[in-house]
């Protein structure tokens, strides 16, 4: 199915991290815990997935970690089906991940690339922005299949 | 906390910055050499760091790998310079090669006080292994892997597919009517 690749999500990139008296009017983003729905980014064959474990962190994951899943939404005649526990890479999330520079990048939803459990990628591209911050957590082959990189 | 700095400039060597605020956060720790080396830093140096292009197709060679692809990114992609992508004939021989260009990594750096060794990524598995060494990146796939994931195709189609968008942000943009009438201007309903 050929996506067009025009990607409507912009990457924020803070500079500097907002006082707290003036976060009335902002959403608090938190990590993806356990029942996140997330946006399934590649062409493996699922649309959506639930989240019902991350991996590492007791709090839920963030930007560039692994979590396991189970696919809610899928199309018909695809590599996974629904109902299937799989594991995934977080690419997109709305909540903030500092960079080693002190700016801040944070995107408008959550979205997921499915790998197997030795890391391998199930689809062949991923569609819309996906972070640098991928190739410090291992990362390297989503990047490669990647359209666009924030 | 040296790994955590290696990794990080491992990492910052790659990618160019888009802010130039490298004095401020955690460089102010006083690693004048690092700083050094970024200040003077061009494209050609940061892949000597690890592996350059020529070791890379010598090991390679000498490794009997099939079919090797050196695609230039450096105009798509500001992370990466080349993909250099090779094919195994078996798992074995996809592991081998990736355990040949760490060997080679190694030698290079004999007798340094702290060698830097470049990621691996799918060692277990000798289905697709990714070796990032800065500016240079090698995947060693299997054929099955590599007739899957197509990744010429995918980077050498890729400045073909970035035209579109472009004529697509001018589509959306309004052309006011030039108004030469010498009549008043209407108020506002």
């Amino acid at each position: 199915m050929w996506q067009f690749p025009v990607s409507d999500q912009v990457p924020q990139i803070s500079g500097n991290r907002q006082a707290c008296g003036n976060s009335f009017d902002k959403q608090q983003r938190t990590f993806i815990q356990m029942r996140t729905v997330l946006k399934v980014v590649d062409n493996s064959g699922a649309k959506k997935v639930m989240c019902i474990q991350a991996l590492k962190g007791k709090k839920g994951a963030r930007l560039g970690d692994t979590i396991i899943a189970s696919v809610k939404e899928a199309m018909p005649n695809g590599k996974v089906k629904k109902g299937k526990v799989v594991y995934g890479v977080v690419v997109r999330a709305a909540m903030q991940r500092g960079r080693c520079d002190g700016s801040e990048v944070k995107f408008d939803d959550n979205a997921v690339v499915l790998v197997d459990k030795q890391g391998q990628p199930i689809g062949t591209r991923v569609f819309g922005p996906v972070p640098h911050e991928l190739r410090q957590k291992k990362h390297v082959k989503i990047l490669t299949l990647a359209e666009h990189i924030a | 906390m040296w790994a955590t700095l290696r990794s990080r400039y491992l990492h910052l060597s790659a990618k160019t910055l888009p802010s130039s605020s490298l004095t401020n956060g955690s460089w102010k720790l006083g690693f004048s050499g690092l700083n050094q080396t970024f200040s003077s830093s061009t494209v050609e140096r940061r892949s000597n760091e690890l592996l350059s292009l020529q070791e890379v197709e010598k090991v390679l060679s000498d490794v009997r790998a099939d079919d090797v692809a050196v695609v230039p990114v450096g105009n798509q992609c500001d992370w990466a310079d080349f993909m250099v992508i090779a094919t195994g004939r078996s798992q074995w021989h996809v592991k081998n090669i990736a355990q040949a260009l760490i060997y080679k990594v190694k030698q290079k750096q004999k007798g340094a006080k702290r060698m830097v060794l470049p990621s691996v990524q799918g060692q277990e598995t000798g289905k697709w292994i990714v070796i990032d060494s800065g500016r240079v990146i090698v995947h060693a796939l299997d054929e099955k892997a590599r007739a899957y994931y197509n990744l010429e195709n995918l980077w050498t189609a890729k400045p073909a597919q970035k035209e579109p968008v472009e004529e697509l942000t001018k589509v959306f943009v309004k052309v006011r009517r030039i108004n030469n009438s010498k009549k008043a201007a209407q108020g506002s309903d």
